[in-house]
């Protein structure tokens, strides 16, 4: 069953992946290249997907957009488990009040609505890609912080961590080269777990018109676009960005719920958006 | 002796499992095997044996509780008022609106966890009058119910996390006595309890089964059985998922025929704490032909098992009560 | 290997203390929402301090913010002035302080972008809000619950497969693109209702007005947030069905039903009284894109208007207001469950 899922998964991330990065190249034509003459038309032969209020070719736009969108999300995931992991092993490896206050740090991030933060953090640096990533990497890291604090914890009493500090290794140096490295396998499958949140996230901020600028193509924008010519009947301005997206999501919800399930990570991980 | 309100016969209950299972290769856990007995108005009929025979497994299987993918094979011939109903054969519907609870009723194992933790002992009692026997008083009855099984009715606005052991114990009773059921199966309803309370809980069976219920007392407790003579009537001792040896509980006890009988008296505090060498067999594995001799093969002369000898009010396996070996 | 004497667990027959009247549930919930309670106002003031701090960081003149176009033509005197008048020169936590001082005596600023004063702003527009997500909140709550416990009674059935697969589906796609999919289905291919607003243009305010506009947003906001409400329930419910206590109530003859919605379903519903507090977040995500696409005149609409805007006061306060809603809101259901669970309170 999880293993099906993984399959599906990955054969379906893959060809997104082949769609996002080959297409923009082998059309060999700028997506951000507006041409009025050939502005909203429908799907043809032409134009797969169609065309946007500004004549850009929707086939190539949606891919470029896709790229974009999983890039930054791939970015965010990454940084998110870098934050968690590292506040995660050091809050377990100090114990005590450090511990504490770290977790109560946790559950205070946790109760901030992670989109708000992020349109206040995104509002105030507006445009800039380095605040779309940042709002997204410091909202999301508390879910593998909790993982791998709860990670090291459990291997913290171990035998071969006990040796290694009556041999006179530093706390910080049990941490780096016993605890961390066996906390990794799950912080990464955290990782997987985020992605669907972070090209949510990402284009979420962008459909506000608080991410990336209009001409730039992420998933967001191109909804945002969606949402005008919708009005004048253009259906698959919406249908196949949207259909990027969901299936995306769905591809790495497939694989990060099959990897979940085989790291025995608990069920409601990576549950929250 | 009166009619049998229950007539249970050749019944095997079969869990497959693994994977082979789904491809119709035999690996299964063999729970009960060709088990027959039967339960009479009056009378009390005790089940004992060892924790893992399968014992536990017939009271689901008689009231169709099992998971779905249990099979379960042979008769158990419901004949009390009311028309006969095999219950290893009635339509769901049938055992749900007539017979669950109002013709047979089941004492579940663990009283502890067999009561919803979110509600009140007599919201559960009162539920369970209103829907078996309509038209009551419900609060009236369960306060019967109550006094019945030796509880306060003031007893019954606890929640269940507020009951001690012995408490839960009777109204799992009174609740199964709540629908007037013409037998009644407990399952280890003494499991867990200290002495006094164990003898209290067979003394309540007993008066259960004075007032015209048939009663079956699934039980790995053979000492309490000595202990109180009188408190049941029959004994059925089971072995790796088979009967090996029936007959009224005084004459068995007295004089066991089957070794596996006496090898259970031994190990008693009275039959001198003699225990049991070797383990009962898994009964994913059972080996083929008698398991008990395979278990212990210097316990005296078998046929085989397969067959069982009656002998008046007693019948065992391997050889013929009392008699000589075959 | 001996039959009978190994020492059973003993069971003390002493009855335990009398039952514990609802008094001692009250106060063990008041005892849990006082320890919470001294939780959240930390968060509060780290959160709204974080804003200012935050917003200091930021490469944006707050009086770009407070002028706006005519911050391009004020002179620098001007300037200079208003930055004095509204204190933004000084360090950001003496502007914090002064801001919460005036939070405490209910000076809340005045929002550029509405041209209202701030509490002006939260009086019209919180009401709409509510009623947004109250009815959202109660049908995606109400069709979970129905749906759910249907799914886990017939698990395998049709109606399982539907509901559970259009569940996992539904998960993958944002408020916003569902949003969007309803508006040009509904309100655009259809016809059958309104695209957006409060009411038609030029309509006046009446509540049949408002119930047809209200539809679709609500429905939208209910269907984002059902799928984990529903998989939840029923998830919980399969658990509980296969409890010995369940099985112990359909041996006793009880009517599927009954065994179902009496015992199963309260055991059930305790966890999903807590995933209620934790969606919280969700909710207010949800809230505020479906009432950005709808037009909904409402606080979360007004969240983006101020982000676009920078409108710096209005922000703050509203960035205030959702995180202590979700907070107390997550307080509540913690406090529910103790009122609901018995053996919780008996803990003390």
């Amino acid at each position: 069953m999880a293993d099906r899922r993984l399959r599906a998964g990955v054969v379906l991330l893959v060809l997104l992946a082949g769609y996002a990065l080959l297409v923009p190249w082998l059309a060999g034509v700028d997506d951000r290249v507006t041409d009025f003459a050939a502005a909203r038309q429908g799907p043809s032969w032409a134009h797969l997907f169609g065309t946007d209020s500004a004549g850009r070719d929707l086939f190539v736009r949606t891919a470029a957009g896709l790229r974009v969108s999983l890039f930054i999300a791939v970015v965010c995931a990454l940084l998110s488990v870098l934050i968690g992991a590292l506040v995660g092993a050091l809050s377990a490896a100090a114990g005590g009040w450090v511990d504490r206050l770290t977790m109560r740090v946790v559950d205070g991030v946790n109760a901030v609505p992670h989109l708000l933060l992020g349109i206040v953090l995104v509002a105030l640096f507006r445009g800039s890609l380095v605040a779309i990533i940042a709002s997204i990497a410091l909202t999301h890291w508390t879910q593998v912080a909790r993982i791998v604090r709860a990670e090291v914890l459990s291997l913290r009493d171990r035998e071969h961590v006990d040796a290694a500090l009556l041999g006179g290794a530093t706390r910080w140096r049990v941490v780096r080269r016993h605890l961390l490295p066996a906390a990794l396998p799950q912080a990464l499958v955290a990782a997987v777990l985020l992605l669907p949140h972070a090209v949510w996230h990402e284009s979420t901020l962008s459909f506000l018109g608080l991410g990336l600028p209009p001409h730039a193509a992420s998933l967001g924008t191109l909804l945002q676009e969606a949402r005008s010519s919708l009005l004048l009947g253009g259906w698959w301005t919406l249908v196949f960005p949207a259909l990027g997206l969901v299936l995306a999501t769905l591809a790495v919800a497939a694989i990060g719920a099959a990897l979940r399930d085989r790291a025995a990570l608990p069920e409601r991980a990576g549950a929250q958006l | 002796m009166t009619a049998p309100a229950l007539t249970v016969s050749d019944l095997s209950v079969r869990f497959p499992t693994g994977q082979r299972a789904s491809r119709g290769a035999g690996s299964a856990v063999h729970a009960a095997t060709d088990v027959s007995f039967a339960l009479r108005p009056g009378r009390v009929l005790a089940l004992v044996g060892e924790s893992g025979c399968g014992k536990s497994v017939l009271a689901a299987a008689l009231l169709r509780l099992l998971p779905a993918d249990a099979v379960v094979t042979g008769r158990a011939l419901l004949s009390t008022d009311g028309p006969a109903v095999d219950l290893l054969t009635a339509p769901g519907r049938v055992l749900r609106r007539t017979v669950r609870g109002r013709r047979v009723a089941l004492v579940p194992q663990s009283a502890a966890t067999a009561l919803t933790p979110v509600r009140t002992v007599r919201a559960q009692l009162e539920e369970t009058v209103g829907e078996l026997t309509p038209g009551v008083d419900r609060r009236q009855r369960a306060d019967e119910l109550a006094i019945r099984v030796g509880l306060a009715p003031a007893d019954l606005d606890r929640h269940p996390h507020e009951l001690s052991g012995g408490m839960a114990q009777r109204v799992v009773t009174a609740l199964a006595l709540a629908g007037d059921p013409e037998v009644v199966l407990a399952d280890e309803p003494t499991a867990g309890l200290d002495r006094p309370l164990v003898d209290r809980t067979l003394r309540l069976l007993r008066e259960v089964a004075d007032a015209g219920c048939a009663v079956l007392l699934i039980t790995h407790d053979l000492g309490a059985l000595q202990r109180s003579p009188g408190l049941v009537d029959d004994l059925a001792v089971m072995y790796a998922s088979r009967l090996v040896e029936t007959g009224p509980a005084g004459a068995v006890l007295a004089a066991p025929a089957h070794d596996y009988t006496r090898a259970l008296l031994g190990a008693l505090p009275a039959g001198g704490l003699v225990p049991i060498p070797g383990s009962p067999p898994a009964l994913t594995d059972l080996p083929p032909g008698c398991a008990w001799h395979a278990r212990r093969p210097d316990s005296g002369p078998c046929d085989g098992g397969g067959t069982v000898h009656v002998d008046g009010l007693r019948a065992t396996r391997c050889r013929p009560p009392g008699g000589a070996p075959c | 290997m001996t039959l009978t004497e190994l020492p059973a667990p003993r069971v003390d027959d002493a009855a335990p203390a009398a039952p514990r009247p609802p008094r001692v549930r009250w106060r063990a919930a008041g005892r849990l929402a006082r320890r919470r309670l001294l939780f959240v106002v930390p968060v509060l003031v780290v959160v709204s301090g974080g804003v200012f701090a935050v917003a200091d960081a930021s490469p944006f003149d707050p009086l770009a913010g407070y002028l706006g176009d005519r911050y391009l033509t004020a002179s620098e005197q001007a300037q200079a002035r208003i930055a004095d008048e509204l204190g933004t020169g000084r360090p950001w936590w003496q502007q914090y302080g002064d801001w919460l001082g005036g939070l405490l005596t209910g000076d809340l600023g005045v929002s550029r972008s509405f041209g209202q004063p701030v509490a002006q702003v939260l009086a019209e527009r919180l009401p709409w809000t509510l009623l947004l997500t109250g009815v959202s909140l109660g049908l995606a709550v109400l069709t979970a619950l129905l749906l759910g416990t249907w799914s886990a009674a017939r698990r395998g059935g049709w109606v399982d497969r539907v509901v559970t697969s259009t569940c996992l589906l539904l998960q993958a796609v944002p408020p916003f693109v569902i949003a969007l999919g309803a508006v040009a289905l509904f309100a655009l291919g259809l016809a059958w209702l309104p695209v957006a607003g409060l009411t038609d243009a030029g309509a006046e305010l009446t509540v049949g007005q408002v119930a047809r506009h209200l539809v679709l947003p609500a429905a939208v906001l209910a269907a984002s947030q059902l799928p984990w409400l529903l998989l939840n329930v029923r998830q919980s419910l399969l658990a509980a069905l296969a409890d010995d206590a369940v099985l112990a109530a359909r041996a006793r003859g009880l009517a599927e039903s009954t065994v179902v919605l009496r015992h199963a379903l309260p055991t059930a519903l305790l966890p999903f009284v807590t995933l209620l507090g934790a969606r919280l977040p969700e909710l207010v995500v949800g809230a505020v894109l479906v009432e950005e696409v709808f037009s909904w005149p409402g606080l979360a609409q007004a969240v983006v208007t101020s982000a676009v805007e920078l409108d710096f006061p209005l922000l703050a306060v509203l960035t205030l207001l959702t995180t202590a809603a979700v907070l107390l809101g997550s307080l509540l259901a913690d406090v529910a469950y103790v009122l609901l669970d018995p053996r919780v309170a008996a803990d003390g």
